[in-house]
């Protein structure tokens, strides 16, 4: 008779895992096989292992590590995060960069953009943009006082310190000095104050805000294009320390005030292209003797 | 959310695993290559490594790549020399070295018990010593080698009847 345990080459294993039919066990265990396994098996069960110390050899592994260099995986995996992330940013900033114009004092910039609008910027302004897919969202920062022809199109808008500008094909001027201003001259544009609760102002031609001290006020006004385009800041019933101020963007003067009172009311224009006749034409009809001091630039008042 | 595993990264995470696993490994290796020094060196070297990879490797896969490792470095470093196991036998059940099983005495059965398990090939020692001396199940050694059940059974079975043709002759029926 040829035994299971010959022909099945899992019988033994399944006899000692105790996975053996009943049937299969009890024949089989009438063997002589059996018996010697039996005792085979019980005195391999008394053996025992090796003694193994595993805090000795955790400290021996902390060695091991440390003659090593430590951690190099990490580092590399930190290599390549750094890379990843400079040029995650680099790409950001490239798509990201803008690109801006200048004016500095007395200067005056004409700026076309992408999509044929055409920006003219008075002294002291600066206009800036994104460099790149511009013209999927159109919007440009603005500083200063500038003249904007917009080409007729979806979504133009100019964002500026006291709110923005939103723009369907017109033409406008804006003025973000000390004082906003923004008149518009053909068109129409919205102007969305960036106060804590946002109001909405709607000018066609002819129309015109102003910002003083936080105050918005509203009001028309008939000249057809800025005096500035024509070289020329005019002033009607405007306080001293305005024609002041825009005389600082105009000419790289800084006046030196002394006791001067500056709210005293001019009505008058200064032109562009000459200081000293500029000087002459706002000062002298307002009583305030001036006087250049040593190096130029410094315009002393006095009474 | 996912939840995070911990790191091994984590010097007590490391600890924890290596705890656990650094004993029964070590005896796995021991197993197949029947010098402890040997085995401590391999088992050593595979969690040196861990450590360095612990970046990579997460934490439940830690077990399979140890026991993975070790069995790489074995293979590598090892030629396959004889083995001297060195297992202690402290159940003495009778003081008499006599018994009626044997047509030998006892202490020379059990010695030339060790001796036909160092006879056996590698592949049938390391599953009968995990089997016998770790109590460990069929199951457990598979995932320990890599193997299939059903392999395990038929390495245990070739085992089983080499022992049997060794010291069957001394066995009294």
């Amino acid at each position: 008779m040829v035994e299971n345990y010959d022909t099945d080459d899992t019988f033994l294993a399944r006899w000692l895992g105790g996975t053996l039919s009943e049937e299969e066990r009890l024949s089989f265990e009438k063997t002589d096989v059996y018996k010697q396994l039996r005792i085979i098996n019980r005195e391999s069960q008394l053996l025992e292992g090796p003694i193994i110390d595993v805090d000795a050899a955790l400290k021996i592994v902390k060695q091991k590590i440390n003659t090593k260099k430590q951690k190099p995986k990490v580092i590399r995996l930190w290599y390549a995060v750094t890379a990843a992330a400079i040029i995650i940013v680099s790409l950001s900033m490239f798509l990201n960069a803008s690109k801006t114009y200048t004016t500095g004092i007395g200067e005056k910039m004409s700026v076309t953009l992408e999509d044929g609008s055409v920006i003219d910027l008075n002294a002291n302004s600066s206009l800036s943009h994104k460099r790149f897919f511009w013209t999927a969202n159109k919007e440009v920062n603005f500083t200063g006082e500038g003249y904007f022809t917009i080409t007729k199109s979806k979504g133009f808008s100019v964002n500026t310190s006291k709110g923005k500008v939103e723009v369907l094909g017109t033409v406008f001027n804006i003025k973000d000095r000390t004082h906003f201003e923004l008149k518009c001259y053909e068109g129409k544009i919205n102007f969305v104050s960036n106060k804590t609760s946002p109001d909405s102002y709607i000018l066609t031609k002819g129309m015109q805000i102003k910002i003083e001290d936080k105050e918005i006020k509203e009001d028309t006004f008939v000249e057809q294009r800025p005096d500035w385009k024509t070289g020329v800041s005019k002033f009607v019933e405007q306080p001293l320390s305005k024609v002041l101020e825009e005389l600082t963007h105009i000419y790289p003067i800084t006046f030196q005030m002394n006791t001067i009172d500056a709210n005293r009311i001019f009505t008058g224009s200064f032109k562009h292209n000459n200081l000293n006749d500029a000087l002459q034409t706002t000062l002298t009809p307002m009583g305030v003797t001036y006087q250049k001091a040593s190096n130029g630039n410094v315009i002393i008042l006095s009474e | 959310m996912i939840e995070k595993e911990p790191s091994i990264c984590e010097e007590e995470n490391y600890n924890q695993l290596f705890r656990k696993y650094y004993e029964s490994v070590t005896k796995y290796i021991y197993y197949k290559c029947g010098s402890l020094e040997q085995a401590e060196d391999i088992v050593q070297n595979a969690f040196v490594k861990l450590w360095q990879l612990c970046a990579t490797i997460s934490f439940s896969k830690a077990k399979s790549y140890i026991y993975k490792a070790c069995n790489n470095l074995f293979l590598n470093e090892v030629k396959h020399q004889k083995v001297v196991l060195k297992h202690q036998q402290t159940v003495v059940k009778k003081t008499n070295n006599e018994s009626p099983e044997f047509l030998i005495e006892v202490d020379e059965f059990r010695s030339k018990l060790k001796n036909a398990i160092n006879q056996l090939s590698v592949k049938e020692r390391e599953v009968f010593l995990l089997s016998r001396v770790e109590q460990k199940t069929y199951k457990e050694i598979a995932e320990i080698t890599g193997l299939t059940v059903k392999a395990i059974e038929r390495r245990m079975s070739k085992a089983l009847r080499e022992l049997r043709d060794a010291l069957g002759g001394e066995i009294r029926i």
